[in-house]
């Protein structure tokens, strides 16, 4: 439903989005991610036809989103960043206007608008004015304007910014009920939000994507070799022991007076039972074993920072030696 | 066409949803009624001339010069306001051009506008009691209005595409209106009568007075009618580029 080919789009003074290339199918929900700056929004942007792309190109529905702008724009929905809103108006006939404005006619109109009302639980405020409601309720409208149309595509900037978790677990239900017959993108840099709600990921970096996958396939491709953390009362001398069983990769333990802690890189397979096993016929006694479990902000802080960490390199390659305290924060 | 009405309406209704529009709606009654007044005055004098009458409620220096003042605020908050809010990005996106969401603001402040205008066919229809009125020079003064509206309105949308600032917006207007106003006043300063004719072609205040007595002269709705296409075509152009850098 969506394709975007080598997307491209340079503003005067930077380049915010790099030849990016991906897909959303229809009945999946894709999480853009990414830090703040990354070019998120100028991608939907381009998608949704507010910015013309500076080279590539994008179909939206199979329309292309320059040459058959209008077409493409009557088939997406589109939750704006700012969750923008005319505040005079009331729930019921902003959902209208919006409506109308995408070409429903006639007695569809409300019917779909009570749809929307209805799917997106606005039922309780609808007939209030729009300044009057609390954030969540106006992220909801704004949601609701998005789809009031029943369009193929949804593109989202940010849909749960500012929502307390109540709100937020709700407008995640909601998403994930919209996206089982519609292809969604959204973006979001809250990583709990892409494990809950995406089927796929992309991760964005400096108008590039780093990454794509499920945040499962994520997870294992960046974990690398498993590891297993323990901590041991009492002051003893683990590493030496744990080095000799077989598949220990390599062990860092750190101790003082009243506890050991052993971090243990295993070369293939987990090894939380050997070392248990180990840690009773040497009747240490265990505080706690467990096995290291990489978190998708791992991985992402690990992608985005190893980006970065490339260009400091080349930074350093290309100019003077670096300060000392410029070496020691990185 | 449906979602062209949609934005008209949704703009012309933005109006009567914030303060501005009453306090708008009720100095320019309040000065009409005093222009009525006038009027009344003046077809009380036996020596009057009473066919003048009707000159002075469209054609009268009071009206044109709050005009001045009221249509760059009529006009300011069309573009900057999306902006500022953010629904410039809801409104582009959907599928509609660009003409057609300039087209509709400039519609939509237009009504406003002539809404304004509405409570004075009260005045009509009350002289029309105690007087014998002739309708045509009336009709004709209302179309001087709809056209001379419009091409104000029309510079007043040009100016607030180029701004997210509503006072910049309503300056530049101003500045805008202000030799289109002042293109009157050149006639005491020129005394070659070709020149005078010529001038006659833009001078507003002219063209005023000939739609209240009833003339209803084509060049001048060409002109008028040109005039806000050019700033419409321009709201349009601006509008697109400012895609460009948002």
């Amino acid at each position: 439903m969506i394709e975007v080919q080598n997307l491209t789009k340079r503003y005067p003074t930077q380049l915010a989005v790099s030849d990016v290339t991906f897909s959303v199918r229809e009945g999946e929900i894709v999480g853009f991610l990414g830090p703040n700056g990354a070019g998120k929004t100028t991608t939907m942007r381009v998608l949704t036809g507010f910015l013309p792309p500076s080279t590539g190109t994008a179909r939206v529905a199979g329309f292309d989103i320059v040459s058959q702008s209008r077409r493409a724009r009557a088939s997406l929905g589109y939750l704006p960043e700012s969750a923008a809103l005319y505040p005079e108006m009331r729930v019921r006939e902003y959902l209208a206007y919006r409506a109308r404005l995408e070409n429903v006619t006639g007695a569809d109109v409300r019917t779909r608008v009570e749809e929307a009302v209805e799917s997106c639980l606005l039922t309780e405020v609808a007939d209030r004015k729009i300044e009057n409601l609390s954030k969540g309720y106006r992220q909801r409208t704004a949601l609701a304007g998005a789809l009031v149309h029943r369009p193929p595509v949804l593109i989202l900037d940010e849909p749960t910014v500012g929502l307390d978790p109540m709100q937020i677990i709700k407008i995640r239900e909601m998403i994930r009920t919209l996206g089982r017959e519609r292809a969604v993108l959204l973006s979001t840099h809250i990583l709990p939000e892409v494990d809950a709600v995406c089927d796929r990921v992309l991760i964005i970096d400096r108008g590039r994507i780093v990454a794509e996958g499920t945040p499962q396939e994520l997870r294992r491709q960046l974990a690398g070799r498993p590891v297993v953390r323990a901590r041991i009362k009492g002051k003893v001398a683990a590493r030496e022991s744990i080095l000799k069983l077989p598949g220990v990769a390599s062990v860092e333990e750190t101790s003082d007076a009243a506890e050991t802690r052993v971090r243990v890189e295993c070369s293939d397979t987990d090894l939380s039972e050997e070392v248990f096993r180990l840690a009773v016929s040497q009747g240490w006694v265990l505080r706690e074993l467990s096995p290291d479990v990489v978190s998708l902000e791992d991985v992402f802080v690990r992608l985005t920072r190893h980006e970065s960490a490339a260009a400091d390199e080349a930074a350093e390659a290309a100019g003077p030696a670096p300060a000392p305290e410029e070496g020691a924060e990185s | 066409m449906k979602q062209f009405w949609a934005i008209v309406a949704r703009e012309w209704r933005a109006y009567f949803l914030s303060p501005l529009a009453y306090v708008i709606l009720a100095a320019f009654l309040g000065l009409n009624g005093y222009v009525f007044t006038v009027i009344l005055a003046v077809l009380n004098e036996p020596s009057a001339p009473k066919d003048q009458a009707l000159l002075y409620l469209f054609a009268n220096g009071f009206t044109s010069w709050f005009n001045l003042f009221v249509i760059p605020i009529i006009a300011m908050r069309l573009f900057p306001e999306e902006r500022r809010s953010g629904t410039i990005e809801v409104l582009l996106t959907s599928p509609v051009t660009e003409g057609e969401v300039v087209l509709a603001k400039f519609t939509g402040a237009l009504g406003f506008f002539l809404t304004l205008w509405a409570p004075s066919l009260i005045y009509v229809w009350i002289l029309r009691a105690h007087a014998p009125i002739d309708l045509g020079p009336v009709a004709a003064a209302y179309l001087g209005i709809v056209l001379l509206g419009g091409y104000f309105v029309s510079v007043g949308t040009f100016a607030s595409t180029l701004t997210k600032n509503q006072i910049v917006a309503a300056i530049v207007t101003f500045a805008f209106l202000v030799p289109i106003f002042s293109t009157g006043l050149l006639d005491y300063l020129i005394r070659d009568p070709s020149n005078r004719e010529k001038l006659n072609y833009v001078n507003m205040w002219v063209h005023l007075e000939e739609f209240a007595r009833g003339v209803v002269d084509t060049r001048r709705i060409v002109y008028y009618v040109s005039a806000t296409a050019l700033f419409l075509f321009l709201a349009t152009a601006s509008l697109a580029a400012k895609k460009e850098t948002p």
